[in-house]
């Protein structure tokens, strides 16, 4: 039986700002390119410059339109991936064991060997994070980078997801969620961070921050500037007194 | 107990039976060639995607696995409930149903992303998953209605043994809709789904499609033969079946009655119930008027042969009309993941996924009907298992 794993000290996730996100898609690109070229079945692309492409994406940005009471609206980036959730419910409804929860991390995975394809993960993971793959026949989702994190031929300060390694806004932070004195744990307290959808009870590890409020006018009229300069003395005090006696200057020599 | 008198006969090869044969053969192959279509393109070219990852394949099968357990109805009444009246048709239907579940099974696992891997969920059980649970609940109906279906045949056989293993059966059929009921009940993340009242309302679609199909499957193997059914007994099952389509309305109204209570549920409610499109038509239109409303007026304001034959393909329609807007609508559905709030720009999120089934799905669902029936005609071919007369006559004289 597959079950979740008894509370892990450890849990690795993402911290996403939603105020510094400029939705560039930069982390959907360099996600599908790193679990494209590397671990498990390639994620497919169909009639990808065609008309009606698809294919399949363990990251994506979805963009909101967000409007607080008396405010200005403003467009929200919103990228989404899986959440590796303490309480996943993907991972108990999965018929063959293929998905899991790992002990040491908690990063959820699927075991592509294992996965038959049935669909009933997607059906119940709450935010989508789950997509099937048409060409292979399998489940696929965010790894974390798990064929990243922990590879010791690459370069340390390569070893984070590619999503966060790529991002130009910094707006994806990568670490342990389950350290209280990690940068990120530090982060999210600071930030207010939130868990997507905690009415759904699956505690997900994954945080997001929420936007601030953009500034916006006072409703008083902004009072005039007061003016620094001073009267031009000597030389340029002449320039400037001949300047305004010629015709054509402000109109003064014409009047008389 | 009255005495068994009746005589049960292999089904004849008469040329309508050849033909029905072949006709059901193409309509096989045809289901293998869109599977391996499909299994060489993927499944890109279904009407499939990321949001609806269950098509038009899995109407038909859920609609067949729902409809075998109600068709081992008969069976149950003549040996569970003692009404010797329906014994007659007792071992077609338990052969029927153990038809129709390999037919809906078939789809299930051809549908698959990845069909080899199979032998993975029969081997390794997450009891955590309700698939897991309905694999096991599945094959055991299989064996257990094999089983019951057997004694049924045995000439002299304590008649206890026959109750007791249909006793075994009826309650297994009751688990099984249950289980089938629950995959969508149990998944809490789908509004359109999470609802504790979609496995008793499984159970009592069971009852509704399985009879109707029985009704329809075994007039015409009886027509192929020349083989008497009489009006009254059609009437009789004509009137439970119009109890059976109400007791399926009255759970639908409940379900929908109860979420709209609930304020998270109101939103998919309106979908389904007033602007969901294609799926409101299917919803009023057919599942609740031509498939519900119609033939419950037919079966008991003009009781007879042809109302009961005109209920059982209405209420097939119906029942069929259901699981689309059960399994299809459930999905297309969006999920809320910010409650009122546009999406400007994303892949489908926030709004009603579209859904055009392609001819390679109907192809394997008709596929799948079509290797229902034809496992059920050629049972009846080398099995004893239907009757030569179910004259009124006859019935009667067994009580």
């Amino acid at each position: 039986m597959t079950q979740l794993p008894a509370q892990s000290k450890k849990k690795l996730g993402l911290v996403i700002d939603l105020d510094t996100c400029v939705g560039c898609h930069g982390c959907v690109t360099s996600c599908k390119g790193w679990n494209t070229q590397n671990y498990g079945e390639p994620l497919s692309d169909i009639d990808a410059y065609g008309a009606d492409p698809s294919g399949t994406f363990l990251n994506r940005v979805f963009s909101y339109e967000v409007e607080a009471p008396n405010k200005p609206a403003q467009t929200v980036h919103f990228p989404k991936s899986c959440l590796h959730c303490e309480d996943a419910p993907c991972v108990t409804v999965c018929p063959t064991g293929a998905s899991y929860k790992r002990e040491e991390d908690g990063i959820v995975l699927v075991n592509e060997d294992r996965c038959m394809g049935c669909g009933l993960c997607a059906w119940a993971c709450p935010y989508g994070a789950r997509e099937l793959d048409f060409m292979s026949g399998i489940m696929k989702k965010c790894t974390l980078c798990v064929d990243r994190i922990y590879n010791e031929n690459i370069p340390e300060e390569d070893r984070v997801p590619a999503c966060v390694r790529t991002c130009p806004s910094n707006a994806r932070h990568f670490g342990d969620l389950g350290d209280p004195d990690s940068d990120v744990s530090k982060l999210v307290a600071e930030r207010g961070g939130i868990d997507l959808m905690p009415e759904q009870g699956t505690k997900p590890v994954n945080k997001y921050l929420p936007p601030r409020l953009k500034d916006t006018l006072d409703s008083a009229p902004p009072k005039p500037l007061e003016s620094v300069s001073e009267e031009p003395k000597g030389w340029l005090g002449w320039l400037d007194r001949a300047l305004e006696a010629l015709p054509g200057s402000n109109g003064k020599a014409e009047d008389k | 107990m009255a005495m068994d008198q009746t005589i049960y006969r292999e089904l004849k090869a008469t040329p309508g039976v050849w033909q029905l044969g072949v006709l059901l053969i193409a309509f096989i192959a045809a289901a293998g060639g869109a599977v391996l279509y499909m299994e060489h393109h993927g499944h890109a070219v279904t009407g499939m995607n990321n949001q609806i990852v269950w098509g038009l394949p899995h109407v038909f099968a859920i609609f067949l696995i729902v409809a075998a357990s109600g068709a081992l109805n008969i069976a149950s009444i003549a040996s569970v409930f003692g009404k010797a009246a329906y014994k007659p048709m007792a071992r077609f239907s338990s052969l029927l149903a153990i038809a129709l579940l390999a037919g809906g099974l078939a789809i299930v696992v051809l549908d698959l992303g990845r069909p080899d891997r199979l032998i993975i969920a029969m081997t390794t059980y997450n009891f955590s998953s309700i698939f897991a649970w309905n694999v096991l609940l599945y094959t055991g109906f299989m064996g257990i209605v094999a089983i019951y279906l057997v004694v049924q045949m045995f000439r002299r056989i304590d008649y206890r043994i026959v109750r007791s293993a249909g006793l075994v059966a009826f309650l297994w059929r009751l688990a099984l809709t249950t289980g089938t009921g629950s995959i969508f009940g149990w998944v809490v993340a789908r509004p359109g789904y999470d609802a504790a009242i979609m496995a008793p309302m499984f159970i009592a679609m069971s009852f509704s499609f399985g009879l109707a199909v029985f009704i329809l499957v075994t007039l015409v193997l009886f027509r192929l033969n020349d083989r008497p059914v009489g009006e009254e007994l059609l009437k009789r099952l004509g009137r439970l079946l119009g109890i059976f389509a109400a007791a399926v309305l009255y759970f639908v109204a409940v379900q929908h009655l109860t979420n709209l209570y609930a304020a998270e549920h109101i939103a998919v409610e309106r979908f389904l119930l007033l602007d969901g499109g294609v799926y409101t038509l299917l919803f009023w239109g057919v599942q609740v008027i031509l498939g519900g409303l119609v033939p419950i007026a037919l079966v008991f304001l003009n009781p007879s042969r042809s109302s009961t034959i005109l209920a059982s393909v209405l209420v097939v329609i119906g029942g069929f009309a259901q699981v689309y807007v059960i399994v299809v609508a459930g999905q297309a559905y969006p999920l809320e993941i910010f409650p009122g709030y546009e999406v400007l720009e994303g892949f489908h999120e926030g709004v009603v996924s579209p859904y055009t089934p392609s001819i390679w799905e109907l192809m394997l669902g008709l596929g799948g009907v079509a290797l229902a029936l034809f496992a059920a005609g050629l049972g009846a071919k080398v099995l004893r298992v239907l009757p030569t007369n179910l004259s009124d006559a006859n019935v009667a004289a067994k009580g």
